[in-house]
């Protein structure tokens, strides 16, 4: 039993978030979902409510089509970047001794640079007159430039990737650094060796680190519509370009609020079910 | 099998940089033998414990376990297992799991494996507590978990690391026990790395005392007490009086000293000649006052301070004729305490002849004084 004055501090100190995220997170979705009801007409929206927007989704099959490519997209590129993340965080924890905060300031410093930078950088690597062509040219492989590398998922799922690395390496550097060094040396004394160390305790410990890094990569793959619209050509049409379309070009909104809102449901459900994973103790890698 | 020792360091330094953690240590340590690493922190007794462990390699010298050179197996080739002094348990998996962890490693079967689990929670007496998490358990229960973990390949020898450190006192005596009876059952060697003298004293068969990385002794707790080899190991070890003094005479199997202008006899073997400087050690609980017997030394002196500590009372004295600053504690039974005694009085400390430790000068330096009992 709380007295009053406990439960009123509480009552305040409760304040503060409360306003931040209904402003920012309750009331802006609400209006999303509210629109998602509502119909367009011309340039006109129609505020009487309707399932037409969510009916339009589940028959014409291109929205889930475009959908499960994207998913399928995301979900590469969240691997991708894990498997390119992880490497380098075990290596930056783990195995340098000196600098090691210069180094981590090396692996986060792309998020510095402009996004749209670094999306032409990738078109000037992989387009025809790009650094790749020019190599693989200069060295007598090919003798006209290659067209695989541009306009095509490949482009995206490279170039996200490279976007990814960055929120993949964040979470897991920092899971990796909380775990205590005596537990290596104590697997490596009851006759680990680094391998097994590795499959045995690291990865396992550093599971939540890996749930946070998957989960913001594919998020990050899932909405984006930049790159898709610069380097995927006529087959990198994603979801996010629906959404964005149907508020940029089409101008109607409650159909673009209804495709948005059902991306936030599935980015929730997967949090939902990647959060029962993320915990270290007695998680499922444990057992 | 059983004559061969189970450990044998041989001139083994490690050096970081430019910094010695330990030099020359040269040691055999027999099967079943409760042996320990015993230092102030910084010692290098941790770091030689690592080395057995092969977690860390030995800048010079080799190390044998069970007769073979095991100088570049790694940790987890080396049949010796080692208690983390904040018990490293994996906080993922539960206690059977943690315990099973050195069998998988082995590839033992799990089937195979429970009973050997079971052997060992039992040994600890931690049994039905196989499916709790680490998290759950006291410090206490942790540490015992630890041991069932270590146990479980039943290793050439049990490598312990201040393994009581984290515990409160009481717990700490009680664990101690646990150990020594455990170590007892099932007869293998241990290595055990301490800071704490009563520790070691109370459980080891030897003890190595180190400092700066040097081993200044390795021998039986009662020698390593009564016949200390190095200043050093006298002030760490015990209560002891320390009084600057020369030699005036030296007869081999005795040896009169000065201190100040007081008489002290010695009835030991001092190793520095006559007009040398000396460091004289007296055991603080071999004081008397007014002795009641004779006694070879007895000096006169004033009563400076008188503290009650329970069991007994610890009775400061400035002998007379003795240099400034000199002073002689005496550590005297509560029942033995003559209540009559009072702040300033006149009186007589005496000790005998065998009670007498003599130390060249030089050695004062690396006297580690204290008040009163440690820990």
């Amino acid at each position: 039993m709380a007295r009053q004055g406990t439960s009123f501090r509480e009552f305040i100190k409760g304040i503060p978030i409360t306003v931040w995220l209904l402003a920012l997170v309750v009331v802006p979705l609400g209006f999303t979902f509210v629109m998602s009801f509502y119909s367009s007409s011309g340039l006109m929206i129609d505020t009487r409510l309707t399932l037409l927007n969510y009916r339009r989704f589940f028959t014409d099959s291109l929205y889930p089509r475009i959908l499960f490519k994207s998913m399928r997209l995301a979900l590469l590129i969240s691997m991708l970047s894990i498997a390119a993340a992880f490497p380098l965080a075990y290596l930056v924890s783990f195995k340098i001794r000196r600098g090691r905060n210069f180094l981590f300031m090396l692996c986060i410093i792309p998020l510095w640079v402009s996004y749209l930078v670094r999306i032409i950088a990738w078109r000037t690597i992989l387009g025809n007159r790009g650094v790749i062509n020019s190599a693989l040219m200069a060295i007598g492989l090919i003798r006209e430039p290659i067209t695989v590398f541009l306009y095509n998922q490949f482009a995206i799922a490279i170039t996200l990737t490279y976007i990814c690395i960055p929120f993949v390496f964040i979470p897991l550097y920092t899971a990796l650094e909380k775990i205590p060094r005596n537990l290596l040396d104590a697997a490596n004394d009851l006759g680990a060796n680094e391998v097994r160390t590795f499959v045995n305790v690291v990865l396992p410990l550093s599971l939540p680190g890996l749930i946070t890094g998957f989960i913001f990569s594919f998020i990050i793959a899932l909405g984006d519509y930049i790159i898709p619209l610069q380097l995927g050509g006529t087959e990198g049409i994603m979801f996010g370009n629906l959404v964005w379309s149907q508020f940029g070009f089409a101008f109607n909104w409650p159909f673009g609020a209804a495709l948005g809102f059902i991306l936030f449901v599935i980015a929730v459900v997967i949090l939902g079910v990647t959060a029962r994973f993320g915990t270290t103790e007695g998680g499922f890698l444990g057992e | 099998m059983s004559t061969e020792n189970a450990i044998e360091l041989r001139g083994v330094s490690k050096r970081f940089e430019e910094v010695t953690a330990v030099a020359e240590f040269n040691v055999e340590i027999r099967q079943g033998e409760f042996f320990s690493l015993l230092g102030p922190s910084g010692c290098g007794k941790t770091t030689t414990l690592r080395m057995i462990a092969g977690l860390e390699q030995p800048t010079e010298g080799e190390i044998l376990l069970e007769g073979t050179d095991v100088s570049g197996t790694p940790a987890y080739r080396r049949n010796v297992n080692t208690v983390f002094q904040d018990y490293a348990l994996f906080p993922h998996m539960s206690v059977r799991k943690n315990i099973y962890f050195p069998l998988k490693m082995k590839k033992v079967p799990l089937s195979e494996a429970a009973p050997r689990i079971e052997r060992v929670l039992r040994l600890v007496n931690m049994e039905g507590f196989a499916n709790r998490l680490p998290q759950q358990l006291s410090g206490g229960q942790r540490q015992r978990i630890a041991l069932a973990r270590s146990l479980v390949n039943e290793p050439a020898a049990l490598l312990l690391d201040e393994p009581l450190g984290a515990l409160d006192f009481k717990l700490r005596v009680a664990m101690q026990k646990v150990l020594k009876d455990i170590q007892r059952n099932v007869g293998i060697t241990f290595i055990y790395v301490t800071h704490d003298q009563s520790e070691a004293m109370t459980m080891s068969d030897r003890i190595a005392v180190m400092k700066d990385g040097v081993t200044h002794q390795i021998d039986t707790p009662d020698r390593i007490y009564n016949n200390p080899a190095t200043a050093f190991v006298a002030s760490f070890i015990g209560d002891m009086n320390f009084l600057g003094g020369r030699v005036t005479e030296n007869r081999g199997a005795s040896c009169t000293l000065e201190i100040g202008k007081a008489r002290v006899t010695a009835s030991r073997e001092v190793p520095l000649r006559a007009g040398e400087e000396a460091l004289v050690c007296i055991r603080t609980e071999r004081v008397q006052i007014n002795p009641h017997r004779e006694v070879a030394n007895v000096l006169e002196a004033t009563l400076e301070r008188i503290v009650y500590r329970g069991t007994d009372y610890e009775a400061t004295c400035r002998p007379a004729g003795a240099p400034e600053g000199a002073e002689v504690r005496a550590i005297i039974q509560a029942v033995a305490w003559d209540p009559q005694l009072r702040v300033g009085d006149r009186v007589q400390v005496a000790w005998s002849g065998e009670d007498v430790i003599v130390f060249p000068a030089a050695e004062a330096g690396d006297v580690i004084r204290y008040s009163g009992e440690a820990g």
